[in-house]
């Protein structure tokens, strides 16, 4: 079997602060696939991205292993990078400097200089529909287009391994629809690609493989249709008014035989079922523009594992 | 997608590619960044020595003009290099988060703050090299071994982006960096032989003069530009190179927890 890409066993991350980020995580990310990295602000995803290629410490525990490409990123930090695009949460660009200089100085500080680095520079702005913005000021540049700069950035060393941070956090659909494109044609060339997400829908269209995180441990880690096959109902009959729940509860209450699980809030009433029909039936109770009868989706599951309570960072 | 992974490259090339940043940044405006060096030597020796100049005949054995010119050789080395890596660093660390860009690529976060201390050096270089032009173009010192004089406000530059460093990885407010250039760099700069020799000083602060970074830096300088160079003033260049190694060191470790997690 290949080596993974990226092996982390029992990872623990405390700040100075005392805020115990990352509780004995482990994980394996196989070599070409696509790993996501999913759960609520706070759950350690970050922390989790930073300690692989050397910007964060572990805490100092005997068990720990981490291997990336083969390296332990806390010795072999530039072996690592060296072959491994990052792109941070925040983008961190140089906004000192123009489009072209912050991939110039990107490039020398990965040891890609002179012509070889003007021509990727080129071939990458050209990949990232960024051509035109080759001489604009980074300062000048809209919230998509920074952030396939920086993409573009990670991308200059040619990287076998690709870690970004939420990367289409805050982006207008056409251009996250853009980026995964951009992502699945590098995953199609054989790039291993570690992604953190809140997204649900940004993990199903990009990962072989998730994993749901909170407060720094693992919840649920799996393929994403599998895990909504084991893990969660067909279907879902959401009551946008909680005043007419009462009569949904009527019709499924009469014994129809399947499982009904009930999620309410003070303004909502959810229920979860493996079969349409019951669903189906309690709903014709209630008026047009009530309800929402919907298949089940990865948010459902991720709101299922990580809670609806909001934590002390969101 | 074409050309294939390159491997690490050596120290000397990531210490490059870190200054490389930062001339990149400094030359982007030439003129708003390259004419001041010229003009801020020009106002101060015009100014003193068609004022003050006229009241002082010599200091130390020497004409004043010739002798207040031979200590700023280096002031403004020490000015530009303790803003570079205080502000400047502070910036990039808290405020742009450049460093967190940078150390995405294959460099150390000890590299990232080598190289700023050399890019320090770099404009202590520069700076230093202005104000001899103007220094020269006035026709105040002779040209001769003042010549080398830049290369000692290289040296000032090293060691005061060293104290920079070590300073800011302590400060987390910005505004603090008021105490270091108001406490402790503008007395410096009156105490430590650039206007007056520190020989004048009550014998009781001496000592204290001479622990003082600023003094070495004026004594190297003026031995070179007055042509009185003595075998005492190898004490001086070990005392800059010890202290840029030491200071420099314990603060490219003391900011690490800044950079790193």
């Amino acid at each position: 079997m290949e080596t993974p890409a990226i092996r982390v066993v029992s990872l623990h991350k405390t700040y100075q602060n005392d805020i115990h980020a990352v509780k004995g995580l482990s994980f394996t990310v196989a070599a070409g696939s696509c790993f996501a990295l999913l759960g609520p602000n706070g759950a350690g995803k970050t922390t989790t991205m930073k300690i692989l290629y050397g910007k964060a410490r572990p805490d100092p525990q005997g068990e720990t292993v981490i291997e990336v490409l083969g390296f332990d990123p806390r010795r072999d930090e530039l072996d690592i990078k060296v072959q491994t695009g990052v792109v941070p949460q925040d983008n961190a660009l140089d906004e000192e400097l123009d489009v072209m200089r912050n991939l110039l100085v990107y490039a020398r500080l990965n040891g890609i200089r002179g012509r070889r680095a003007v021509e990727r520079i080129d071939e990458l702005l050209a990949f990232m529909e960024l051509i035109d913005k080759r001489n604009a000021s980074v300062r000048e540049l809209s919230g998509g287009m920074k952030r396939r700069l920086a993409i573009a950035r990670a991308l200059l060393n040619n990287p076998r391994l690709l870690i970004l941070d939420e990367p289409t956090t805050g982006l207008d659909p056409q251009v996250r629809h853009v980026i995964w494109d951009k992502l699945r044609s590098l995953m199609r060339s054989g790039v291993t690609v570690l992604v953190s997400t809140h997204y649900m829908d940004e993990a199903y269209q990009l990962a072989n493989r998730i994993l749901i995180m909170d407060h720094g441990e693992a919840v649920l880690e799996g393929h994403p249709a599998s895990l909504m096959e084991t893990h969660m109902e067909r279907h879902v009959l959401e009551v946008t008014n909680a005043a007419r729940a009462s009569r949904v509860d009527a019709a499924l209450g009469d014994g129809n035989g399947d499982d009904i699980r009930v999620e309410r809030s003070a303004e909502r009433a959810l229920y979860y079922g493996n079969a349409l029909a019951p669903l189906e039936d309690a709903a014709r109770r209630l008026d047009f523009g009530e309800y929402v009868l919907r298949p089940a989706n990865l948010e459902d599951l991720f709101l299922k594992t990580t809670g609806r309570q909001l934590n002390e960072l969101q | 997608m074409s050309s294939s992974n390159t491997g690490v490259q050596g120290l000397a090339l990531r210490l490059e590619a870190v200054w490389y940043r930062h001339m990149r940044v400094y030359t982007r405006h030439l003129v708003s960044n390259g004419l001041p060096p010229f003009l801020e030597p020009l106002i101060f020796l015009v100014g003193i020595g068609l004022g003050l100049g006229r009241y002082i005949d010599s200091m130390d054995g020497f004409p004043y003009l010739e002798y207040l010119a031979s200590g700023l050789l280096v002031t403004a080395s020490m000015f530009t290099a303790a803003f570079e890596c205080t502000f400047g660093t502070f910036i990039r660390l808290e405020f742009e988060k450049t460093y967190d860009g940078m150390l995405g690529a294959a460099i150390t976060s000890s590299d990232l703050m080598v190289g700023e201390v050399i890019w320090a050096g770099s404009k202590g270089l520069f700076f230093s090299l202005a104000v001899l032009i103007v220094i020269l173009a006035f026709g105040i010192l002779p040209v001769g071994l003042t010549l080398v004089t830049p290369l000692v406000g290289m040296l000032t530059g090293l060691m005061f982006g060293a104290l920079g460093i070590a300073v800011t990885s302590f400060v987390n407010n910005i505004n603090h960096f008021n105490f270091f250039f108001s406490g402790f760099l503008s007395p410096m700069f009156f105490f430590s032989g650039v206007v007056f020799p520190v020989e004048n000083l009550p014998r009781v602060v001496r000592p204290l003069a001479e622990a003082l970074p600023l003094t070495h830096a004026v004594r190297l300088s003026r031995a070179l530009a007055l042509n009185a160079v003595e075998a005492r003033h190898l004490w001086d260049f070990l005392y800059i190179l010890v202290f840029t190694v030491g200071v420099g060191w314990f603060g490219i470790v003391n900011i690490r927890k800044r950079l790193i997690d």
